[in-house]
């Protein structure tokens, strides 16, 4: 299980993580007043190469990683007045902005007139925690069952449809559809949100 | 709105992770503009993949990249980026829902339907993955009895349906499992308006056939 490898030699617990979260989220309140280059810089070298790697992960070249972190944060820095820290949080509403750019990215290969504005709407919610705990979700993508732990690698990393699954893992799609659900069901339990 | 029938969390899970073909995703965008519930769902589908992007271990830009990114913030906004629509439940200003709207506009009947068999017309509308279409069906028309090979959305508009499964009102969503078989009867007066996402052009060309194929009525 080449892909479970990956998976788990990629979890490096950050222990300081965690108290640099609600830093993020002043800071990005802050630079929407003060347009302080220096603290968008501090953003951008935190993010930049983490986005980079998720990219590049999800397949995207280093050359077109790159581009599109550049993109992200050069929307952020735009963006900065619609962030409300309520509502995300800060890394939380970063992920979103490079998960829509990497959506369109993929729609610009081929002719098509919707766009991830039009399907990803911004809605106003409150995610079920404040921060994610990576130690905790390490831990709770360790206890899955292989197959699941796959599954959720295949959705997250490889960006695969439920059909393309069911192909790739010659399984129904009923029993891909089943095995994502109680993956979830643990992942939600574990890091906070509610069953 | 309330909703009785939701995207199943496998679904749900995907649009969070940005893996939902976009036929599909739309369906679930309009969805929840109406249910906190799967709005709720879904953030904590994309807590997992902040959490994962987190846990990567780093991957550092190149050596410019920092200057360049300096640069770039004095540039002035070429074109202004088109802010996200907000998702906001039906209202006076149309009965299409909103992130349907920059498509195909505002109302329902103002929509150049094409009539595919007596009591049922539909709208085709773009998707790059999968394919997505608007179906109206007259009070007590009845869908050909199908079976899908593939992930198929449908998200009642206007009106309700009712099928194997139960009764889908304004709002629901039947997530259909491919293994099953079912055949939805328009069951109000009104009649009905589904949005239908399908996910894959091979399944697309299985159905319309069977659309057309002979159906009764009540
Ligand atoms: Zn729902």
């Amino acid at each position: 299980m080449v892909h479970l490898r990956l998976i788990e030699t990629s979890m490096e617990f950050k222990p300081d993580q965690a108290a640099q979260k609600q830093d993020f989220r002043q800071m990005l309140v802050d630079l929407a007043k003060s347009r302080d280059k220096k603290l968008f810089m501090q953003l951008y070298d935190h993010f930049a190469p983490r986005l980079k790697s998720f990219l590049v992960r999800k397949g995207a070249s280093e050359e077109l990683s790159e581009e599109l972190v550049q993109e992200t944060l050069l929307s952020v820095w735009r963006k900065t007045s619609s962030y409300d820290p309520v509502k995300a949080t800060a890394s939380t509403w970063i992920f979103r902005i490079a998960r829509n750019l990497w959506i369109d990215r993929l729609r610009k290969e081929k002719p098509d007139m919707l766009s991830p504005l039009n399907s990803y709407p911004e809605v106003g919610y409150t995610p079920s925690m404040a921060a994610c705990d990576v130690g905790r979700l390490k831990d709770a993508l360790d206890a899955l069952p292989q197959q699941q732990a796959q599954l959720v690698y295949k959705v997250y990393y490889e960006g695969k449809s439920h059909r393309e699954i069911a192909d790739d893992m010659d399984m129904p799609i009923g029993s891909v559809k089943s095995g994502l659900r109680l993956a979830f069901d643990k992942l939600r339990v574990r890091i906070g949100g509610e069953p | 709105m309330s909703c009785n029938h939701h995207p199943d969390d496998s679904t749900l899970l995907s649009y969070g992770a940005g893996s939902l073909p976009d036929a599909l995703a739309m369906v679930v965008a309009c969805h929840i503009a109406a249910c906190s519930d799967c709005r709720g769902k879904i953030a904590d589908a994309e807590q997992i993949g902040l959490g994962l992007m987190e846990q990567e271990p780093v991957q550092s830009m190149s050596e410019r990249s920092r200057e360049w990114m300096l640069a770039m913030l004095d540039e002035p906004c070429e074109k202004s980026m088109p802010e996200p629509q907000l998702a906001v439940d039906y209202d006076s200003n149309g009965d299409i829902p909103a992130p349907l709207r920059p498509l195909i506009g505002q109302w329902f009947n103002e929509l150049h339907w094409r009539t595919m068999a007596p009591g049922m017309k539909q709208f085709i509308l773009p998707a790059s993955q999968g394919k997505l279409l608007l179906l109206k069906i007259a009070p007590g028309t009845f869908m050909p009895s199908h079976g899908h090979s593939g992930s198929e959305l449908t998200l009642v508009l206007k009106g309700s349906y009712s099928d194997e499964l139960g009764r889908f009102s304004a709002g629901d969503v039947a997530d259909i499992d491919p293994e099953m078989n079912h055949q939805p009867v328009a069951d109000t007066h009104e009649g009905c308006i589904c949005l239908i996402a399908t996910d894959g052009p091979l399944r697309f060309k299985g159905l319309v056939p069977r659309l057309l194929q002979p159906f009764f009525q009540l």
